[in-house]
């Protein structure tokens, strides 16, 4: 994504360097608009919003529902049933399996957006020759189904004697991640160059470039990286499924699918504790993201005015 | 590979020195991702593309079979079905993605101080384990009790069999999957609240109305993020797995084992062959050419993209 | 990055992806051998769900103080299974459905049981003909049986007899009457479906309609595919009008959906469906959440009028490169006694004492360990509607037939439920959906055996 930031070049404004505070643009003319157009607005999104509800809001009604009534039409969770609750987290070592999660994900996360952002500004930075042809190569590896770079990716961790423990689920990001490579480039691209070159002639070396400059400029950005990454580490269940034995070791998806086996298609598909351990799964990721994303998504803003 | 990616220097540097210490540092800055790529991408990717000429069946060592694979490949009904209902998928799915996101994105940043709930509630369903997805989709387009042909019903129309009727099971799946749009909408709302305020101010000293700030202001500013979910959207879909699976394919033993082919996904269909009938061999070449494909397509969108596309700081 | 570095970084990753390949047992230790029955052992695809898992369990373990049981819980998995075996590192145990079994017995992934039976002095006999054809290919056993499922024909009798009926007018003998007496008990009103009369439960049990006409879809090692025999397209075109008669495919099985046979609104319990054949463990749950309801359980026949079933179920197996092969198969010989399986059946019958609710038995591969549990352990309930059914289960137990292992068995699985799909999707006509299916059959069984 191109956070555009000083307009280097673009005929509006030309050179501008040093940082610069900006009013903030959201909600800016609201008054100014005719009322009718209003109403429309406040309708479609309250409109969309509902309708991106109400899947959700079925399925947390229909974990607080008793066993016959999973299925019942409606939206309250009517008869109450907080029970499903409790069996949910009694069945089963939620509360392993949910640190054990919060563990990975953020060693994931933390493993991918640094690496990334180091290698992003690698390809957004500098010219060199085969430049291109290896950028190529980062989107093409996003383009291989992982279903066959399975087994040969499980060989070499088994190879490296790490089978049943939880390096597998994370440390291959060390390595940066094509997605997010691609993302941080597009913002590192629009920082101005002039801003760099200019620390340059002060003497900074490339890593205080990236360390000292680059890299808390796009803050905001490494945090969309750490929340989606983070995100994709929470619901991952291949990984854990095929890397991890020691029900000890466990993440969350990989235990929610002891909790289908036992409870739901495994036995008399108790889909009200499938449907709560679910709930209980996500829960975590919501508020992870309630807290980031006020600072991401307002940040990206902040940030790409300041240059 | 290429176009797009001009450094963003507006004065071009020609002191060779220069140029080829900032060469060396690059390749620093790159060994981390060079590494990982060739211990678990290259290797892997050459792994399965030796594979993809030889039967291999995960327990027992790979057989040279030369083009046998491909050349079934090119004759399986079964792969040019799957196939083409991902390329249809993708083709209704991604601009569908894109549009919604966009308008989505659009209303979001008009909205003040409750924002972030508005935020978290279109990103709730991407964080919604795919099971749950799954389960709650087969429940939502039930013909009969369904939630949508409930209220279509309302509407006075009769809702089609979004599960069973081959012609409406994809128009079913394209639904549930723009259920989970959230990313994008989250990237084009960073991209929306970037664009400079002058720009729009600049615009209307020109007296232009909305439509016009929409298209000369907008667009071009948020190209770039546009460009970037088009290409992440389209491989994404063209990979489209779990969620089908979830719903067609995996739940055999109770409601009943139907699966229609008209939701054979093509990874899904590879899926089955490497690990259910455990042709590894020919699935891995089935993912080669399933790669081909994306490459050509990719490589189509950056070329096409290209001209649309607007970086900051690109000389042009 | 220099080419020759290059060069060597690829050709090691894919010596890796190679050398795992050979299979058997990578860098661990082999301590097996020496002291029967000690060292770790590992289990996937089973899970302690309920009280028969864990009473046979805990007898295991506590015969065998020295072994280290480590149950990896969760259904069978094939990515799972297949990457510890490429990693020349797998389970000594797999859980997995019995249909399975050729395939990987095929490939050399799972190990002859032939020593096992021998050392542990096994008693084969004591196990289901049935079930044993599932696990056994080319003459030779791979797994051991577990549980049996077999069908039997359901009956609500409180809407037959709204129809003018009783449970002896349903004669599934007599193919050409079921069309009339499907009408008669469906109910479909202003396009909504909201009775289904009978349900041919296809798919699923198109083999079981196959050879209540007479036909095997497969031969009987399991190589040759027989699916254009035109009783088999007989049998389709049989239970596709059953469905096409009640509104369609669309609405039959959106219907069908919202059933919930696990719970006190089953669709018994509500009156949604009249006849159907069905595996014998809705008994147990009728028993439990619909203790009034009118249920009639019959043999299902063929067209002769003779009892027939179809039967499947789960089976232990181990797996080649297993370290510690003798204590798998002394768990497996234990997990399946007559004595072991009596123990959990009694922990069942007590939990269910314990909640005021029937025991209406358990049924397993093993026959001896059946005779015991309905010999001693079994009451009738005092209703007699159950206590019939019960009966009826068990006739059906001991002349169930079961589809036999072959090497491609999952592609063979495939091929006829896709060419069923076809049809009732209305892409295709029974014969030549089937005569597709057999073609892709064929090859695949070619290929497997080949």
């Amino acid at each position: 994504m191109t956070t555009t930031s000083q307009p280097v070049g673009t005929g509006v404004a030309s050179t501008v360097v040093a940082p610069v505070a900006a009013p903030r643009p959201e909600a800016r003319d609201e008054g100014r608009r005719p009322r009718w157009q209003r109403v429309l607005f406040v309708l479609a999104l309250v409109g969309a919003a509902v309708i991106f509800l109400l899947p959700f809001v079925w399925l947390v009604s229909a974990s607080l529902r008793p066993r016959e009534y999973v299925f019942a039409p409606g939206l309250l969770p009517t008869p109450f049933a907080p029970d499903n609750y409790a069996d949910a987290w009694q069945a089963m070592p939620l509360l392993t399996w949910l640190f054990n999660s919060v563990v990975v994900g953020v060693a994931a996360a933390a493993a991918a957006t640094l690496s990334s952002a180091w290698v992003a500004f690698g390809f957004a930075y500098f010219r060199f020759p085969g430049r291109n042809l290896l950028f190529g190569l980062v989107l093409a590896t996003m383009m291989l189904p992982f279903a066959v770079t399975m087994i040969p990716t499980y060989l070499i961790w088994n190879r490296l004697g790490l089978i049943d423990t939880q390096v597998p689920l994370w440390a291959g990001n060390l390595f940066g991640s094509a997605f997010y490579i691609f993302l941080l480039r597009q913002f590192f691209l629009s920082l101005p160059r002039e801003y760099f070159e200019a620390a340059r002639v002060d003497g900074a070396s490339y890593p205080q470039l990236f360390w000292k400059m680059a890299f808390p400029l796009i803050r905001p950005a490494l945090l969309v990286a750490f929340v989606f990454e983070f995100k994709a580490s929470w619901t991952d269940l291949v990984k854990p499924l095929i890397y991890l034995r020691n029900e000890q070791l466990y993440t969350l998806p990989r235990g929610l699918k002891v909790i289908l086996d036992r409870f739901g298609y495994g036995g008399e598909q108790q889909w009200e504790i499938v449907l709560a351990g679910s709930v209980i799964a996500t829960v975590p990721m919501i508020i992870l993201f309630f807290l980031a994303q006020r600072h991401f998504v307002e940040g990206i803003a902040t940030t790409g005015r300041k240059g | 590979m290429a176009t797009t990616v001009t450094p963003p220097v507006p004065g071009r540097r020609r002191r060779t020195p220069l140029a080829r210490r900032e060469a060396r540092w690059a390749y620093v800055f790159l060994a981390p991702w060079i590494v990982g790529f060739l211990v678990f991408t290259a290797g892997p990717m050459i792994a399965s593309l030796w594979l993809s000429f030889t039967e291999y069946d995960v327990i027992n060592a790979p057989r040279w079979s030369g083009l046998d694979n491909y050349r079934q490949l090119v004759s399986d009904p079964q792969v040019a079905r799957s196939l083409g209902n991902t390329v249809y998928y993708a083709a209704l799915h991604v601009p569908l993605v894109m549009l919604i996101s966009l308008g989505l994105a659009l209303l979001l940043k008009r909205v003040g101080r409750w924002q972030g709930f508005f935020r978290t509630v279109f990103y709730l369903p991407v964080m919604t384990p795919a099971v749950a997805v799954g389960i709650l989709f087969l429940l939502l387009l039930n013909t009969q009790d369904g939630l949508i042909n409930r209220g279509l019903a309302l509407l006075g129309i009769d809702g089609p069999s979004w599960t069973t009727d081959p012609d409406w099971v994809m128009p079913g799946i394209v639904l549930m999957s723009l259920w989970s749009l959230g990313s994008t909408v989250i990237i084009y709302l960073a991209a929306l609240q970037n664009v400079p305020r002058d720009l729009y101010e600049a615009a209307d000293l020109d007296g232009a109305g909305a439509w016009a700030r929409f298209r000369h202001v907008t667009l071009p500013m948020i190209s770039g993020s546009l460009f970037f979910t088009l290409i992440v959207n389209t491989i994404a879909s063209l990979q489209m797995f779990t969620e089908v699976y979830t719903m067609y394919f995996g739940n055999r033993q109770t409601q009943g084992s139907f699966n229609s082919d008209a939701a054979s996904f093509y990874v899904i269909h590879l899926f089955r062959e490497a690990f259910q009938f455990l042709h590894m061999g020919f699935a891995s070449a089935m993912a080669w050419l399933l790669f081909l494909i994306i490459l050509i397509i990719t490589a189509v969108q950056v070329k096409l993209s290209s001209r649309f596309v607007y970086y900051e700081g690109e000389d042009r | 990055m220099s080419r020759r570095l290059r060069a060597t970084a690829l050709a090691g990753a894919l010596t890796l992806a190679i050398s795992g390949c050979g299979g058997v047992g990578g860098g661990g230790d082999s301590g097996g051998g020496a002291t029967k029955g000690s060292g770790a052992l590992s289990t996937m695809g089973f899970g302690l769900s309920d009280e028969i898992a864990k009473t046979r369990v805990d007898a295991f373990k506590k015969d065998h103080p020295d072994v280290q049981l480590q149950i990896t819980e969760g259904a069978f998995d094939e990515q799972q299974f297949l990457s510890a075996v490429a990693s020349g590192n797998p389970p000594d145990l797999v859980y997995m459905d019995r249909k399975l079994i050729g395939t990987y017995a095929k490939r050399g992934s799972i190990q002859p049981l032939t020593d096992c039976v021998e050392k542990q002095k096994i008693d084969l006999g004591q196990y289901r003909q049935a079930a044993k054809d599932q696990v056994t290919l080319d003459g030779t056993v791979y797994g051991i049986p577990e549980f049996s499922q077999v069908r039997v024909l359901y009956l609500n009798e409180a809407l037959l007899k709204q129809a003018g009926l009783t449970a002896d007018d349903v004669n599934v003998a007599d193919w050409a009457s079921l069309p009339a007496l499907n009408t008669k008990l469906a109910k479909v009103s202003g396009g909504r479906l909201s009775r289904i009369g009978i349900d041919p439960k296809i798919p699923e049990f198109l083999p079981m309609w196959a050879k209540a006409n007479g036909a095997e879809m497969i031969s009987a090692d399991g190589a040759k595919a027989n699916l254009t025999d035109p009783k088999v397209v007989e049998a389709l075109t049989t239970g596709v009008k059953l469905i096409q008669d009640q509104g369609g495919w669309g609405k039959f099985k959106s219907f069908r959906d919202t059933f919930d046979f696990f719970g006190a609104e089953n669709p018994l319990a509500k009156n949604q469906i009249a006849a159907w054949p069905m595996e014998e463990w809705f008994l147990n749950q009728a028993a439990k959440n619909s203790p009034k309801a009118e249920l009639v359980v019959k043999p299902f026949v063929d067209r002769q009028g003779k009892p027939l079933s179809m039967s499947n179920g789960q089976a232990w197996v181990v797996t080649k490169g297993a370290k510690n092969p003798e204590a798998a198969c002394a768990f497996v010989k234990q997990m399946t006694a007559t004595d072991t399986w009596f123990a959990a059946a009694k922990a069942r019958a007590e939990a269910r004492k314990a909640a005021n609710l029937p025991f209406t038995g358990v049924w397993t591969g093993n026959t001896a360990a059946d005779k015991k549990i309905f010999d001693e352990l079994y009451q009738p309930t005092g209703n007699k509607r159950f206590d019939d059914a019960v009966a009826t289960i068990r006739e059906a137990q001991d002349i169930a037939f079961a589809m036999p292992a072959s090497p491609a068995g999952a592609e063979f699985d495939k091929a006829w439920t896709d060419a069923v799909n076809r049809v009732l999707s209305g892409q295709a006509q029974p014969a030549e959906a089937l005569a597709r299916a057999q073609q892709e059959a064929t090859a695949a069984l070619d290929k497997a055996a080949g």
